[in-house]
């Protein structure tokens, strides 16, 4: 027996797709050479990101590294924060098990997703438009942008909850915000908090790139910093901005193992 | 009482789960239904707190048709029935004296609920239906620190609490050992004597609803086949409901001083 001409010809055209797809994209980029001074270039930027600027951890009149850094936390705190509330709605409206009118839920999923599809920096660069640039529009970027995933997420936990209780509460006589509050509330709130703090991981990051466009933050004395070429300065502030994100994981990890151990 | 007058229940996609029912269950009865699992058993009793909607027919309840009560007059309806579920259903994160004061939402408004503002009288009913079933001790423990036959007390404690005047239990024991069977059990019979509350009960075993009903109905396919008290209910009255003959499977052992 012959092996169908698809087995037999499978290796081959999936090879020639991808040499078809690969001479597309290098076809669209147009590449001018590496310049001769590249090498005294990569070597000043790495002698600067190994001897940081120390004397920028506090100044006195203001505008330093732990200033920056704080910024960059208070934005995605205050984000996060403001998303975790806007998201209980959508949360719950977007949860099938819920919401008996397909269209309902369906507007939801629908609008939660097209959040997603908006990068965060595209996102930031409207909200400068809209409120001019500075923390505010850091602050609203998050908010925003941070309800797509954790309204997902939550209607999705919600979704495979025991509906047994929601049962019981309609048993007796509850209308639909007591069957909620009694009986989905405190099975939601451990996976709620948890994908908060997952989240507050994630906006610290975004926090502190959405500077480099205009959002407040740290992001914005390092992009000044990299068009000025003082590399020491951009050293320490991308040595800061691992700390401190180092620093909010490791919170938020041992928070969040907590959750778990005290949901079974 | 609860009334039932020609009630059929078919499922989308034609098949039946009840067929033109006609049936009257009277105050402080302690009613067992039995019948093969997908017989109507659940439906039956689900349809009574409208948990099932019904297709045609009307259910009364103390003269009061539920089938066409709508929004808070329900609501009204429900909380005056209580319901035991196989999987206890409660909130497994919250402590046991919040799941029985959900028993108590349907007399109070939304915002003392939400706010968990309950009066003195309901917390005195909460602690008064904790009692009953000697769970009092447990009060502030969370449902989930506590065993299958513990928290089945504790639902059955939510039920009185609601001052249920009807309880309806589906399969109530299916999920505990034989020895919590009979505690549970006895919780239910001590509350249907003490209390004169119309307790109507889903079982499997035929020996337990022996022992407990006072009026045993068998359903199959839908219809009651069999009406009739707990000594009338002859290992061939079991084979006719079941349409086959009694396995041991259905006999949960032990107490009863039936021959196994």
């Amino acid at each position: 027996m012959t092996k169908p001409f698809y087995t037999r010809w499978k290796m081959w055209l999936v090879l020639a797709s991808v040499i078809v797809v690969y001479a597309w994209a290098f076809s669209g980029i147009p590449f001018t050479g590496i310049k001769q001074t590249a090498w005294q270039i990569i070597q000043a930027i790495f002698k600067g990101l190994f001897h940081p600027d120390w004397d920028y951890v506090y100044l006195a009149e203001g505008e330093d590294l732990l200033r920056g850094l704080g910024e960059t936390l208070a934005i995605a705190l205050l984000g996060t924060s403001i998303s975790v509330i806007l998201t209980i709605p959508f949360a719950l409206w977007a949860s099938r098990n819920l919401v008996r009118t397909r269209l309902f839920s369906g507007a939801s999923t629908f609008t939660l997703s097209l959040i997603r599809t908006f990068p965060d920096i595209i996102m930031a660069i409207i909200f400068i438009k809209a409120v001019g640039p500075g923390a505010f529009a850091g602050v609203l970027t998050i908010g925003i942008n941070s309800i797509g995933m954790l309204g997902k997420l939550n209607s999705e936990a919600i979704e495979d909850l025991d509906m047994g209780p929601s049962e019981a509460l309609k048993a007796c006589g509850a209308n639909r915000l007591q069957t909620i509050w009694y009986a989905i509330v405190p099975q939601a709130i451990p996976s709620y908090l948890s994908f908060a703090l997952f989240r507050l991981e994630i906006n610290v990051r975004s926090a502190a790139i959405l500077g480099a466009v205009g959002a407040g933050g740290i992001g914005t004395p390092l992009i000044f910093a990299m068009e000025g070429r003082t590399w020491s300065r951009v050293g320490i502030i991308l040595l800061g901005i691992i700390v401190l994100v180092t620093l909010i994981d490791w919170i938020s990890g041992m928070l969040r193992r907590r959750l778990v151990q005290g949901r079974s | 009482m609860i009334e039932f007058r020609k009630v059929s229940k078919v499922y989308p996609g034609g098949t039946v789960g009840l067929n033109n029912i006609d049936l009257k269950i009277e105050p402080g009865e302690f009613v067992v239904i039995v019948g093969l699992s997908g017989a109507g058993k659940s439906t039956l009793l689900r349809s009574i707190n409208r948990l099932h909607e019904i297709t045609s027919g009307e259910i009364f309840i103390s003269g009061k048709s539920i089938t066409s009560a709508e929004g808070r007059q329900l609501r009204v309806m429900r909380r005056g029935i209580g319901m035991i579920f196989q999987s206890f259903n409660l909130v497994k994160r919250s402590t046991v004296l919040r799941n029985v004061l959900a028993g108590r939402v349907g007399y109070r408004s939304t915002f003392r609920t939400l706010l968990g503002l309950f009066p003195k009288h309901d917390m005195d009913l909460a602690f008064g239906a904790l009692k009953r079933v000697n769970m009092l001790e447990k009060a502030y423990q969370r449902a989930d620190q506590l065993s299958g036959g513990q928290q089945q007390r504790v639902s059955i404690a939510r039920a009185l609490a609601q001052e249920a005047t009807i309880i309806l239990a589906d399969e109530p024991v299916a999920s505990l050992d034989p020895l919590t069977t009979r505690q549970v059990m006895d919780d239910l019979q001590r509350i249907n004597r003490e209390m004169g509350i119309t307790t109507v009960v889903n079982l499997h075993y035929i020996d337990l609803a022996r022992e407990y009903a006072t009026r045993i109905i068998g359903v199959r396919a839908g219809e009651i086949v069999f009406d009739g008290t707990a000594a009338e209910a002859t290992d061939d009255v079991f084979s006719a409901i079941y349409g086959r003959p009694v396995s041991e499977a259905e006999r949960l052992g032990g107490k009863t001083d039936e021959a196994i």
